[in-house]
């Protein structure tokens, strides 16, 4: 009787293992691949190219720029004394940008080792400005919005005591002695793949008006650039 | 731990890795380094013209061109008694500019065809510096050392000496004798505000000349005198 009841047992978990398997196997049918993914904000600074570097005496490149290489562009002005008789010590930096947003470029700066008397340069003494021009056809349309009033070596004049001034407001580093926007505008790429080349390329310009300015051995001036998105 | 979360976790890895590398890729800061220089700067130039006086038969050969290199040549004429004047004198405008402070020194010689103590000598030739302006926009207002005495043709720099007759000038630095060698003549603080050099003021003063006619002994005499502004 016992050994009845067994092979019973047996029998019918055999056949709803079978019923269960046969159901799976029915189930599975279809199937289906979930993905996930995101683009996040894209900003991207570097060196659009060679630099220019005009009316100087005595100063050379150091380190060169490099078109689409982190920007780390490192110049020796030269002489800025009035033994320098040019018009203007003048340095153009190409600036590379890209992006997928709308963008902000910063600048911060400084200026050391150039005396602390009335007559030593100051930072209102290094002209800046940017020139940027209408974004060519494979770039996103828009405008770009510049903070400062262009060519420093454009206009300006002296003052009452005879010191060269630079004409228009954010004409000078000493209007970066913060970080503050010097150029905004919105998408820079169409949607183009990364290693694409289009870029948004803007000559940051420095200038200098040669001056009696107080006796300087070594005098530094660093201008950093930040791109953050809108 | 079962198959499929090693899978999991290696796609994981695979992933964060890609990432990172995308994020290294994306710069967003960039510098720019200048250095630069400004040296010492001093500077002469002719003031203007010459002015000459009491001369007989004397003239301005070369004139000196204000803001250009200072290369005047003159001829003071007749030195000796048939020279009724009291001075034969030449004032010579310089122009100094600098962003420092600067010393101007002086060398003169006097040679003279004469063989005798009558000759013209050194001595014999008055100098002075005059009056010292620091005036125009662009100017440092600053107070300069005269270490001369002055317009030499003044009578407290001369006299017609007792023993000898011989008119001699006689005040500190008042004749080409004391700058036989490199003499300072003029030193003083910085001369220019930050100004650019095509600001063309500067600090003026008349280097005078002066000499007395007298019984030299005759013969020609040639004076020759530079000027060297330094920044100490």
């Amino acid at each position: 009787m016992f050994e009845s009841r067994k092979a019973v047992l047996s029998a019918l978990a055999i056949t709803t293992l079978l019923m269960l398997s046969a159901a799976v196997s029915y189930a599975q049918t279809t199937g289906s691949v979930t993905m996930t993914a995101t683009v996040s904000n894209f900003v991207e600074l570097t060196s659009g190219g060679a630099v220019t570097l005009t009316g100087n005496s005595g100063g050379s490149i150091i380190t060169d720029g490099t078109a689409n290489s982190p920007l780390a562009v490192v110049v020796n002005l030269g002489e800025l004394g009035p033994s320098n008789t040019n018009s203007f010590v003048k340095l153009s930096v190409p600036v590379r940008l890209r992006s997928n947003v709308g963008y902000q470029l910063n600048m911060v700066s400084s200026v050391a080792g150039a005396g602390a008397t009335s007559f030593s340069l100051k930072d209102t003494d290094v002209g800046f400005g940017l020139t940027p021009a209408a974004r060519p056809a494979n770039l996103a349309a828009g405008t770009d919005t510049n903070a400062t009033p262009g060519d420093p070596t454009v206009g300006g004049s002296t003052d009452v005591n005879g010191r060269w001034v630079f004409a228009g407001s954010n004409s000078t580093l000493g209007a970066y002695a913060v970080s503050g926007e010097v150029l905004t505008g919105p998408r820079v790429n169409k949607t183009v793949a990364g290693n694409s080349n289009t870029s948004l390329t803007v000559p940051a310009i420095f200038a200098i008006k040669p001056q009696f300015f107080d006796p300087a051995p070594a005098i530094t001036i660093t201008a950093q650039f930040t791109v953050v998105a809108l | 731990m079962p198959h499929s979360s090693i899978i999991k976790l290696i796609l994981l890895s695979i992933l964060l890795v890609v990432s990172a590398v995308n994020c290294l890729a994306q710069s967003t800061t960039g510098t720019v380094s200048m250095s630069a220089t400004v040296s010492k700067f001093v500077e002469i130039n002719s003031g203007g013209a010459v002015t000459l006086t009491g001369n007989s038969g004397g003239g301005v050969t070369t004139d000196g061109v204000a803001n250009s290199p200072l290369a005047v040549s003159i001829n003071l004429g007749e030195l000796g008694p048939s020279n009724t004047n009291s001075f034969v004198t030449a004032a010579v405008p310089l122009k100094l500019r600098s962003n420092a402070a600067y010393v101007l020194s002086m060398t003169s010689t006097v040679t003279s065809s004469g063989t005798t103590s009558s000759r013209i000598t050194a001595a014999d030739v008055g100098f002075g510096l005059g009056t010292i302006s620091r005036s125009g926009l662009g100017v440092n207002s600053g107070a300069d050392t005269n270490a001369t005495s002055g317009d030499p043709t003044l009578a407290a720099n001369g006299s017609v000496n007792g023993t000898t007759g011989r008119y001699e000038f006689t005040a500190v630095r008042s004749n080409l004798n004391a700058f036989s060698s490199a003499t300072t003549a003029l030193s003083g603080p910085i001369i220019m505000n930050a100004v650019p050099r095509s600001n063309a003021n500067g600090l003026t003063v008349p280097a005078l000349f002066a000499v007395k006619p007298q019984f030299f002994e005759n013969g020609t005499t040639t004076i020759s005198v530079t000027f060297t502004v330094t920044a100490p």
